[in-house]
């Protein structure tokens, strides 16, 4: 069998090489399709793995609490105004005083995001974010403040702390404590500025470095006295199972809210499960054109294979005649048709990763090599070119050997 | 001359028909032939165009099935054989030339008459050696690594031999080998393939050219998809094509003296 599989390789080598120009075109129909899946996955294993490393620097005793979002659908996809963006946080303070009465709990952060502006006169961010938490949320996050202090449990409530790219943005300078800034309308002064973080992307889906943090009781006034919380973070005693403490709080939260499913509890590298809808959908969309260049990469392999079968009939009917079996006819043209989806696929990967490495320029972030992206890009090429392939193929072996023979005599 | 022995017949055909086409198109290739090929038997079939001359050829060398009869090869019936089956005696048993010689335009001289071997599962050195000691046997060791497109239509037939004998069949099946050959090319062929008889291989050749019949042992004529006429069949009239004195004055010069030798066997029998 092997002298065989290696006179079949031969044999393809030789017919892919007599044709290069269709070959290599056929290749690249391929590769785009590889590259444009190894780019996407490259470039969101780089979002997991920043904050997988975020969490893995927090220490194995953080756990977020997230209300459950409803599945993305077509029909979501479609809806300028979906309704789930309006939806009401079903986290209250019930919950966070809750889990503060759980004997193994050290912090507990409540994360509420508000919209609105920050400006002072004649600047106004906007990339900026408005965050209302607690103290205990430079504990959790491991903040570290470059000037001043971050909001305590005595800090008036007309205080906050900003960002370094937010303390420039709006004054010019790093040097900001002390100065007043707007939010909403509203009157903050500067008592502390966080150093930089350099992680737009983070657990917390908020960019600390432009952000301006004031307390629970503040963000409550925006919101007519009550809390909107999108999410809360724990941090355990060390050396708790972390385990059980996660099933702790669900069974917690879960007596709170009526036995509602409604909030979820992530401990570990489940944290960095990516909690943007929109990127998401974005990398949806995005799997599924390229999902649909492999496709055509894949109709190409067998548009070529049946013009290459058409090309060698006599060939075909001589090897019959001269003792090969449809199976071995079967065998040959499937390893031509592996040969370009697999080198193909080959360039494809890399051409993935320097498409990544290129879009990363505009980005926060690097994309991430994974053997799990290699295991991808490997099963796409070997899988188009065994599911394109096959046809042309058992096409080829059921060619009458008579009738292949007699062709252009 | 021949090689007969006393065992069993290497090709055993009993009433073997093969029908084309269906309801009014339908007509028989083959009409209850019966035939029987002795080992190392060097038979030639004549007869006009559409008689049937290949369709026979091509039921024996196990490319085509008969629509009905039975057919023994070394007294077994392929009837029943599985599609690889049939692969594997064509690999190993058959071997078979063609009229236009059939050689893969890719590959060199070497590479073509080391194809049979590769569905032999030998070795691709162990091929090419096996390749090239055929080709010296036909004087073409200095053309191994010519292009098919670089040999004349004789040394590509040659070429085209050595692929059929590469593996040793005990049977040749030759459709034509001659009919795209000048007198003197085709002279040569015949030669070559009268020097493959004396080894001891069963030969079948198709032919539509009288002149070829000296070379055979046995000359067998068909019309309409059946046996007309049989040199083994003593009752049947010898056929006049056989007395026909042979080749051209190229082939005279080449070989005179197998020719006298090969018209007297064929006037003998």
């Amino acid at each position: 069998m092997r002298p065989l599989l290696l006179e079949h390789y031969r044999t393809a080598k030789q017919s892919l090489v007599r044709a290069r120009m269709r070959t290599a075109l056929t290749m690249t129909g391929v590769a785009i399709g590889v590259a444009s899946i190894t780019t996407i996955l490259a470039l969101s294993n780089g979002i997991t793995n920043i904050i997988n490393d975020q969490v893995k620097e927090l220490g194995s005793t953080v756990a977020v609490i997230r209300p459950v979002s409803k599945q993305s659908s077509l029909q979501d996809l479609a809806n300028p105004t979906p309704q789930n963006s309006y939806t009401t946080s079903p986290l209250t303070e019930r919950d966070v005083e809750s889990i503060y009465e759980l004997k193994d709990v050290q912090a507990v952060a409540p994360l509420m995001t508000l919209s609105g502006s920050v400006r002072k006169a004649g600047a106004s961010p906007e990339r900026s974010s408005i965050l209302a938490t607690t103290p205990d949320f430079a504990d959790i996050s491991k903040l570290k403040m470059s000037d001043g202090q971050f909001i305590d449990s005595v800090t008036l409530e007309d205080t906050a702390v900003i960002g370094t790219q937010l303390a420039v943005d709006l004054f010019g300078t790093e040097e900001a404590i002390g100065k007043t800034f707007l939010i909403r309308g509203q009157s903050f002064t500067v008592i502390g500025v966080m150093k930089r973080q350099n992680d737009p992307i983070n657990y917390n889906n908020i960019d600390l470095d432009s952000a301006a943090i004031i307390s629970l009781e503040s963000g409550k006034l925006f919101n007519s006295g009550v809390a909107q919380i999108q999410q809360i973070n724990v941090k355990a005693k060390p050396g708790v199972a972390m385990a059980d403490f996660k099933q702790k709080i669900t069974n917690l939260l879960r007596a709170n809210h009526d036995h509602e499913r409604d909030v979820a509890v992530y401990t570990g590298t489940s944290i960095a499960k990516p909690t943007s809808r929109l990127f998401s959908v974005i990398s949806t969309v995005m799997s599924l054109i390229a999902g649909i260049s492999l496709l055509v990469g894949g109709i190409g392999i067998m548009n070529i294979m049946l013009v290459s079968i058409s090309e060698r009939t006599r060939e075909i009917g001589l090897r019959k005649a001269v003792g090969a079996s449809n199976r071995t006819i079967i065998l040959q043209f499937m390893i031509e048709a592996l040969i370009i989806s697999v080198i193909g696929g080959f360039a494809g990967f890399i051409g993935g990763y320097v498409i990544a490495f290129g879009i990363s320029m505009f980005l926060t972030y690097d994309p991430a090599f994974s053997w799990a992206i290699v295991g991808w890009a490997s099963a796409l090429s070997v899988g188009v070119g065994v599911l394109f392939g096959l046809y042309p193929a058992i096409r080829a072996s059921s060619k009458d050997p008579i009738e292949s023979l007699r062709r252009y005599h | 001359m021949t090689h007969h022995t006393a065992s069993s017949p290497v090709i055993s055909l009993t009433n073997l028909r093969k029908r084309f086409g269906v309801g009014e198109a339908e007509q028989y290739a083959l009409d209850g032939v019966d035939l029987t090929v002795e080992k190392g038997e060097f038979i030639a079939i004549m007869g006009p165009s559409g008689c049937g001359k290949t369709t026979l050829l091509n039921i024996i060398g196990l490319l085509d099935q008969p629509t009905e009869g039975e057919y023994l090869l070394d007294g077994k019936s392929v009837e029943d054989l599985s599609n690889s089956k049939r692969a594997r005696i064509r690999a190993k048993q058959i071997g078979f030339i063609f009229q236009n010689f059939n050689l893969i335009e890719r590959l060199n001289v070497l590479e073509n008459v080391a194809l049979p071997l590769a569905y032999s599962s030998m070795p691709h050195l162990k091929r090419l050696v096996a390749a090239s000691d055929m080709l010296k046997n036909f004087h073409l060791g200095e053309r191994e690594y010519y292009m098919p497109w670089q040999l004349s239509g004789g040394q590509t037939q040659r070429v085209a031999i050595a692929r059929a004998l590469v593996n040793d069949p005990s049977i040749i099946l030759a459709d034509e080998p001659t009919g795209n050959l000048d007198s003197r090319s085709s002279h040569v062929i015949m030669e070559e393939l009268s020097e493959v008889h004396k080894k001891g291989n069963t030969i079948i050749m198709v032919t539509h050219n009288p002149n070829l019949t000296t070379y055979a042992s046995r000359v067998i004529t068909m019309l309409d998809g059946k046996i007309d006429t049989d040199t083994k069949d003593l009752t049947i009239e010898k056929p006049k094509v056989a007395e026909k004195k042979p080749l051209g004055k190229a082939s005279k010069k080449a070989a005179p003296k197998a020719k006298k030798k090969r018209a007297k066997k064929v006037k003998k029998s």
